[in-house]
C-alpha cells in the first residue's frame, strides 16, 4: 500500500531535482562571471567623494585587469581591507611598487608587491596613510563604471595626482 | 548556391551537437571550479621552509576554503597564503600568531641568539615556515593581512607512505 504512494512521487521528486540542479548550474554560471569577469558593487560612505557619493554608488568592477598586469596609480579600485578582512573597500591607487608618496612632511617608498591607496576625500578617508602599504594580493577588481545613482552614470577615470609626481622626482627609487 | 545549402544543412546536427557537449564540459568547469575555489582543492608544495612537516621535493596537501570563510584559522594551522612580495606566487606556511598576540622570534636564527619581539596588529597573522633556518616568512617581510590567506592545509595526500592529516602543534 504504501510502496504505490511513493511510486505515485517519484516523477515529481525527479521533476524538482532536477529543477534545482538547472537552478545551481545558472548560480555556478553567474559566480564564474562574478569572480573571473565582471561584478557590481555598493559603495557608500565619504572616502571617494566627490567621485562617487555618500549614500550609496552602484557601480561596475571588473576582475581582468588585476590579473593580467600590474595595475597603474590613478585607477579606482575595489580591494579587502587589510584592518577588517571581511571588508571590502573602495579607495584609488596613489603609487605602485617602487613609487615614492607623501607630502612636504614625509615621504615613502612603496615596498614590492605592495601598492598605496588614497581616498579621494583626503580629509575624510582611513586609507594607507594610516595603515601603510598594501599587498598587491588584496586588490579584487577595477571600479571602471557608475550606475547608480543616475545623474553619475558613467565610466570612472584615471586620476593621475600632480604632487606625487612632483614628490617623485627629487627621491631615489631604491 | 544550392550546394552551400545542402553543405550547411549537412553540417547543423553535428554543428549543434558539438555546441551542446561543450555547453556541458564548460558548465562541469564551473562547477569544478566553484568547488576548488570555495570548499577544497589539491594544492603540491615544495621547496624547504616546511621541514619536516613538509618534504622538499614536493608535496600534495588537500586545502580547504571554509575555516578562512568562518574565521576559524588559528594559531598552529598550516596556511596556504598568496605571497606579500610576489601577487602571483602562493606560499604554505604555519600560523604562530593572531591580531593583538605578541611573537618572539630569532632575528637571524643561523648567525646569532638575538630576538625582537612584535605585536600583530589588526586584521593580520604572523606566519612562519617550520624550518627557520630556510624560511623567507613574517620575520623578514612582517605581519600577513588575513584577506591574503587561501585556506588551511589539513590533508596530505602524496608522497603515499605520508598519507594522512597534518596535524597540529
Amino acid at each position: 500500500m504504501s510502496l504505490q504512494v511513493f511510486r505515485h512521487w517519484i516523477p515529481t521528486v525527479k521533476d524538482a531535482f532536477d529543477r534545482t540542479l538547472m537552478v545551481a548550474k545558472f548560480f555556478c554560471g553567474l559566480h564564474v562571471t562574478n569572480t573571473f569577469l565582471c561584478t557590481c558593487a555598493l559603495a557608500m560612505g565619504p572616502s571617494m567623494l566627490p567621485t562617487l557619493n555618500l549614500t550609496g554608488s552602484l557601480v561596475l568592477v571588473e576582475r581582468l585587469s588585476i590579473r593580467f598586469g600590474k595595475m597603474a596609480s590613478g585607477e579606482v579600485v575595489l580591494i579587502r581591507s587589510p584592518e577588517e578582512p571581511r571588508k571590502v573597500v573602495i579607495k584609488r591607487i596613489v603609487g605602485v611598487e617602487g613609487d615614492a608618496v607623501g607630502n612636504e612632511e614625509a615621504t615613502a617608498v612603496v615596498p614590492k608587491g605592495h601598492i598605496w591607496i588614497e581616498g579621494d576625500n583626503k580629509h575624510n578617508s582611513r586609507d594607507s596613510r594610516q595603515f601603510g602599504p598594501v599587498p598587491y594580493g588584496l586588490l579584487e577588481g577595477r571600479v571602471f563604471w557608475v550606475m547608480w545613482p543616475p545623474e553619475d552614470f558613467g565610466s570612472v577615470g584615471r586620476k593621475v595626482e600632480n604632487n606625487s609626481l612632483e614628490s617623485s622626482a627629487g627621491c631615489q627609487k631604491t | 548556391m544550392s550546394r552551400l545549402f545542402q553543405f550547411v544543412r549537412q553540417w547543423k546536427p553535428i554543428i549543434k551537437e558539438g555546441f551542446s557537449q561543450s555547453f556541458l564540459i564548460a558548465k562541469f568547469l564551473c562547477l569544478l571550479h566553484v568547488t576548488n575555489t570555495h570548499v577544497c582543492t589539491p594544492v603540491l608544495v615544495y621547496g624547504p621552509s616546511m621541514l619536516p612537516t613538509l618534504n622538499l621535493t614536493g608535496d600534495v596537501v588537500l586545502v580547504e576554503h571554509l575555516s578562512q570563510k568562518f574565521g576559524k584559522v588559528g594559531p598552529g594551522d598550516v596556511v596556504v597564503v598568496r605571497s606579500p612580495e610576489n601577487p602571483r606566487k602562493t606560499v604554505t606556511k604555519r600560523i604562530v600568531a593572531v591580531e593583538g598576540e605578541s611573537v618572539t622570534f630569532l632575528v637571524e636564527p643561523a648567525l646569532s641568539d638575538r630576538s625582537h619581539t612584535v605585536v600583530v596588529p589588526r586584521g593580520h597573522v604572523w606566519i612562519q615556515g617550520d624550518n627557520i633556518y630556510s624560511s623567507r616568512d613574517s620575520r623578514q617581510f612582517g605581519p600577513v593581512p588575513y584577506g591574503l590567506i587561501l585556506g588551511k592545509a589539513f590533508w596530505r595526500v602524496w608522497p603515499p607512505d605520508a598519507f594522512g592529516s597534518l596535524s597540529q602543534e
